[in-house]
């Protein structure tokens, strides 16, 4: 298969998954009770001329399926349209909230793979009680709800110790506790992947060979061992993509940040659909490149997988 | 107008007295005093658009304040003073209402309010184009305004209206700059331009809304402690929708004044001695219970009557509150003008009785969990609830009501359902009672709620179409009467025949509590209990 005929069918692929999510978005909305011009207006006081002059704004008045049209050529396009709640276009709102999320995610993944390395390094192949304790902290950030953990964080340190702002601004003391927060549940995460494979490698022979032509302890683990177990990691990729987005909207709502995760919240709740579908479009644009990324970035790391695959 | 039931604070901003409980400041906690003489207020709730007309949400009021004058100011007893509005006068038909205006008054743009800018701004309220939520029914039989002079404008009435007065004294009908209705229609949400103490700078959106002091200021209202512009430099509103995060930010000094503050934080800010702690009541209806009383098993008056007289509400409202507030009598809350205060008392816990009633309604069997049964059919009332609006304080109540009605043989079922389920069902009288609150100066509100013309097809929120002439009569005469004697009988009367007849049951009074650092001096509420910035000083700063 030639490059170029692999690069159509992954964009073929792309195509199809955006639009896929953005259907999905779409049948959610209508298929959950309740109108959304009735949201938009409060359950009284408007009058039922508001009301019919509003769905016929919004194309509510049409047949689904003439909605649902419009809404794939709006979707193909790039063409969101105007939040019904706020009456601004969607790519105006989105483009204004989007940078602090990127900030955030980047912040916290580039945090969680620093330190999950370090603690891997730590603890591969290590005493049994300290990968026993190494095991119940990791279990631990995993299962204790985003929510909780950056209340937790804000009460300690910037209510209690003043350490960083509760109104985060713009620098990057406002950025610690966020990022710590939605960092944690990947730690936990990464740290036994990167483990695992670690341990696994520890036992190879090429580490045997290494250790033979006296290579010290950290030049093993980290040169051999680490970039070993670094392959396992990539392909939790996805599940990555989604603990981001999902986590974003906790921590930006305790926060107070602003972001794409706080702003899809309230728009869900308002059956604001041109909101929904424009951040859940992104969404999938982010989640299939973060994938073509990854297998590339497979074959850079692995050789073995260009060669035995195809 | 819109309500969202249990959430307060989107209600209308209008009017009354005011329970203030201020504590004495010791030594500042955390350096709350910033030298750049911005203070910064958080709130739970964030606007969804700041043009004064088409938002009823409390938080649109509230900020709008600042940015919005009025024609009129009213005060606690129920009067209005001169504020836009030099003086004015009342035809006798309560069909014109003639307003002379200050002639020094300028906008943020620099234009001048005018008779022309109140025609622009009223015009606005009823524009279709608008697509106001309430304002339109704030000036309910608005037939247009006639400019006579350059600063004489006249008010047309189609119908009498007595609500009117305290309608044009709510940000809702602040007065905004033609100028910037006619070039900016598209954004009036993001740039609302007034003629108030501060000006509108920036609203980072899910972050902050950002006002700077407008030196030119020299009209404040009647009320104002200071004359010329306001003291802060400027005023930071800050969105933190976890009350726990609005608690600790003001108790660390990161915030200087706290909207929402959490009944059981309320109790330790009150204790504490170092903070600020408000406890302002709200004007209008109170929390209440609203019966479905056209069909179902609550259209039997004895059930609705032994469901009221089955709980001690007392007990209820002081635990789920932490005896921060009060339970209700009435419908209306005690500060609003015409609140009657013979209800208070008048329907004590009283579980004979209930027993009695149901036993007369026919609700004579029992079936094995103990409800009460009539020709084999459970008693059982439903009471469904809105996810998104449901709180920890109205859930805990509930579950008390419930269980004394269980005491007295009837089930009440308590379903959660989404918004859009809800909305449909309470709009199609689809449950038997259903719980919200409503805030505005105003007992007309009684009005909006129970007189059989406010139907929610014609905007009103009589949501079980219940039909009562004599109520309506007394609702009706007291909406277009300008005798304030007249108004007083009229509303005593419907609110003891609201009680008497069982067809709301009031729970408690609800009221904005409030914390503020010891830093901010001179902090005043509007008769709604929304806080008034104008005259307000942050010690260490420098203005």
């Amino acid at each position: 298969m030639t490059t170029a005929r692999r690069l159509l069918g992954r964009l073929v692929l792309a195509l199809l998954v955006v639009l896929g999510a953005a259907t999905v978005a779409f049948a959610a909305i209508h298929l959950t009770p309740g109108d959304p011009v009735r949201a938009i207006l409060g359950t009284s006081g408007p009058s039922q001329q508001l009301i019919d002059q509003v769905r016929a704004e919004l194309n509510l008045d049409k047949p689904l399926t003439v909605q649902y049209g419009l809404y794939v050529r709006n979707v193909l396009t790039g063409d969101f349209g105007e939040s019904y709640q706020l009456q601004q276009p969607v790519v105006r709102l989105i483009g204004e909230q989007i940078g602090a999320s990127v900030q955030l995610a980047l912040s916290a993944l580039a945090l969680a793979l620093l330190v999950s390395v370090v603690l891997a390094v730590a603890t591969a192949g290590r005493r049994p009680a300290l990968r026993r304790i190494s095991g119940v902290v990791e279990l631990l950030t995993i299962s204790t709800p985003n929510f909780w953990v950056a209340v937790l964080l804000l009460t300690v340190f910037s209510f209690k110790l003043h350490w960083f702002p509760v109104i985060a601004g713009h620098g990057v003391s406002g950025l610690v506790l966020p990022a710590v927060a939605l960092a944690l549940g990947m730690v936990g995460m990464f740290t036994q992947v990167l483990r695992e494979g670690m341990e696994r490698a520890l036992g190879e022979p090429f580490v045997l060979s290494s250790r033979a032509r006296g290579s010290s302890e950290t030049t093993v683990r980290v040169r051999h061992a680490l970039r070993h177990a670094v392959v396992p990691l990539v392909t939790l990729s996805g599940w990555t993509v989604g603990a981001l987005l999902s986590g974003a909207v906790v921590i930006e709502m305790v926060f107070n940040r602003p972001g794409i995760g706080r702003t899809l919240a309230t728009a869900i709740a308002n059956k604001d659909l041109p909101v929904v579908s424009g951040v859940v479009v992104i969404a999938a644009v982010v989640f299939t490149v973060v994938n073509f990324l990854v297998d590339v970035l497979y074959r850079v790391m692995d050789p073995r997988v260009g060669r035995f695959s195809r | 107008m819109t309500f969202h039931p249990p959430v307060r604070s989107r209600l209308l901003a209008a009017a009354a007295l005011l329970a203030v409980t201020a504590m004495g400041g010791c030594a500042a906690p955390g350096g709350a005093a910033r030298a750049d003489g911005v203070l910064t207020f958080s709130t739970g709730q964030q606007p969804d658009c700041l043009d004064p007309q088409v938002s009823p949400a409390g938080i649109t009021a509230l900020i709008n304040r600042n940015v919005f004058d009025s024609l009129v100011e009213m005060t606690p007893d129920g009067r209005f003073e001169p504020w836009l509005a030099r003086s004015w006068t009342i035809a006798p038909d309560g069909l014109a209402y003639t307003f002379q205006l200050r002639d020094d008054v300028k906008f943020h743009d620099g234009t001048p309010v005018n008779a022309a800018a109140v025609k622009a701004t009223l015009d606005h309220a009823v524009d279709p184009k608008t697509k106001s939520f309430s304002a339109k029914n704030l000036i309910s039989g608005y037939a247009g305004a006639e400019v006579t002079g350059e600063d004489v404008v006249t008010v047309r009435l189609s119908k009498p209206n007595s609500a009117l007065m305290q309608a044009l004294s709510t940000p809702n009908l602040g007065i905004q700059s033609p100028r910037s209705i006619e070039g900016n229609f598209a954004n009036l949400c993001w740039a609302p331009v007034g003629s108030g103490p501060f000006s509108f700078v920036r609203w980072a959106r899910n972050e902050r809304i950002s006002l700077t002091r407008n030196p030119a200021y020299a009209w404040g209202p009647p009320s104002a402690k200071h004359t010329g512009a306001a003291a802060l430099n400027g005023i930071d509103f800050v969105f933190m929708s976890e009350a726990k995060v609005r608690f600790g930010a003001l108790t660390s000094g990161q915030v200087d004044v706290s909207e929402a503050v959490e009944p059981a934080n309320a109790k330790s800010l009150a204790a504490d001695g170092t903070w600020q702690y408000f406890h302002n009541v709200e004007p209008g209806m109170v929390h209440y219970l609203l019966f479905n009383s056209t069909k179902g098993k609550l259209a039997d008056e004895r059930v609705r009557t032994a469901l009221m007289r089955s709980a001690d509400l007392d007990a209820l409202v002081r635990t789920a509150t932490f005896g921060q507030l009060d339970r209700a009598w009435s419908p209306l809350s005690p500060t609003t003008i015409h609140y009657d205060l013979s209800t208070v008392g008048s329907w004590q816990v009283d579980r004979d009785l209930a027993g009695r009633l149901l036993d007369e309604a026919g609700w004579t069997g029992r079936d094995e969990d103990g409800y009460r049964t009539k020709n084999g059919e459970r008693l059982t009332i439903s009471w469904p609830y809105n996810n998104a609006t449901a709180t920890h304080l109205v859930e805990t109540l509930a579950q008390g009501i419930q269980a004394e009605a269980k005491k007295a043989g009837i089930e009440i079922v308590r379903q959660g359902r989404d918004l859009g389920t809800w909305t449909n069902d309470l709009l199609n009288g689809n449950m038997d009672m259903f719980n919200s609150s409503y805030s505005r100066n105003e007992p007309d509100v009684l009005r909006f709620f129970f007189a059989t013309g406010s139907t929610a097809a014609s905007g009103g929120a009589n949501l079980f179409k219940i039909n009562h002439p004599e109520l309506d009569a007394w609702l009706v005469h007291a909406n277009t009467t300008v005798d304030e004697k007249a108004r007083a009988d009229d509303y005593a009367k419907a609110q003891r025949y609201l009680i008497e007849h069982s067809l709301v049951m009031p729970i408690y009074v609800p009221a904005k509590l409030m914390g503020a650092s010891p830093d901010v001096h001179g902090l005043r509420f509007d008769v709604s209990g929304s806080p008034l910035f104008y005259d307000v000083s942050l010690a260490g700063a420098r203005s």
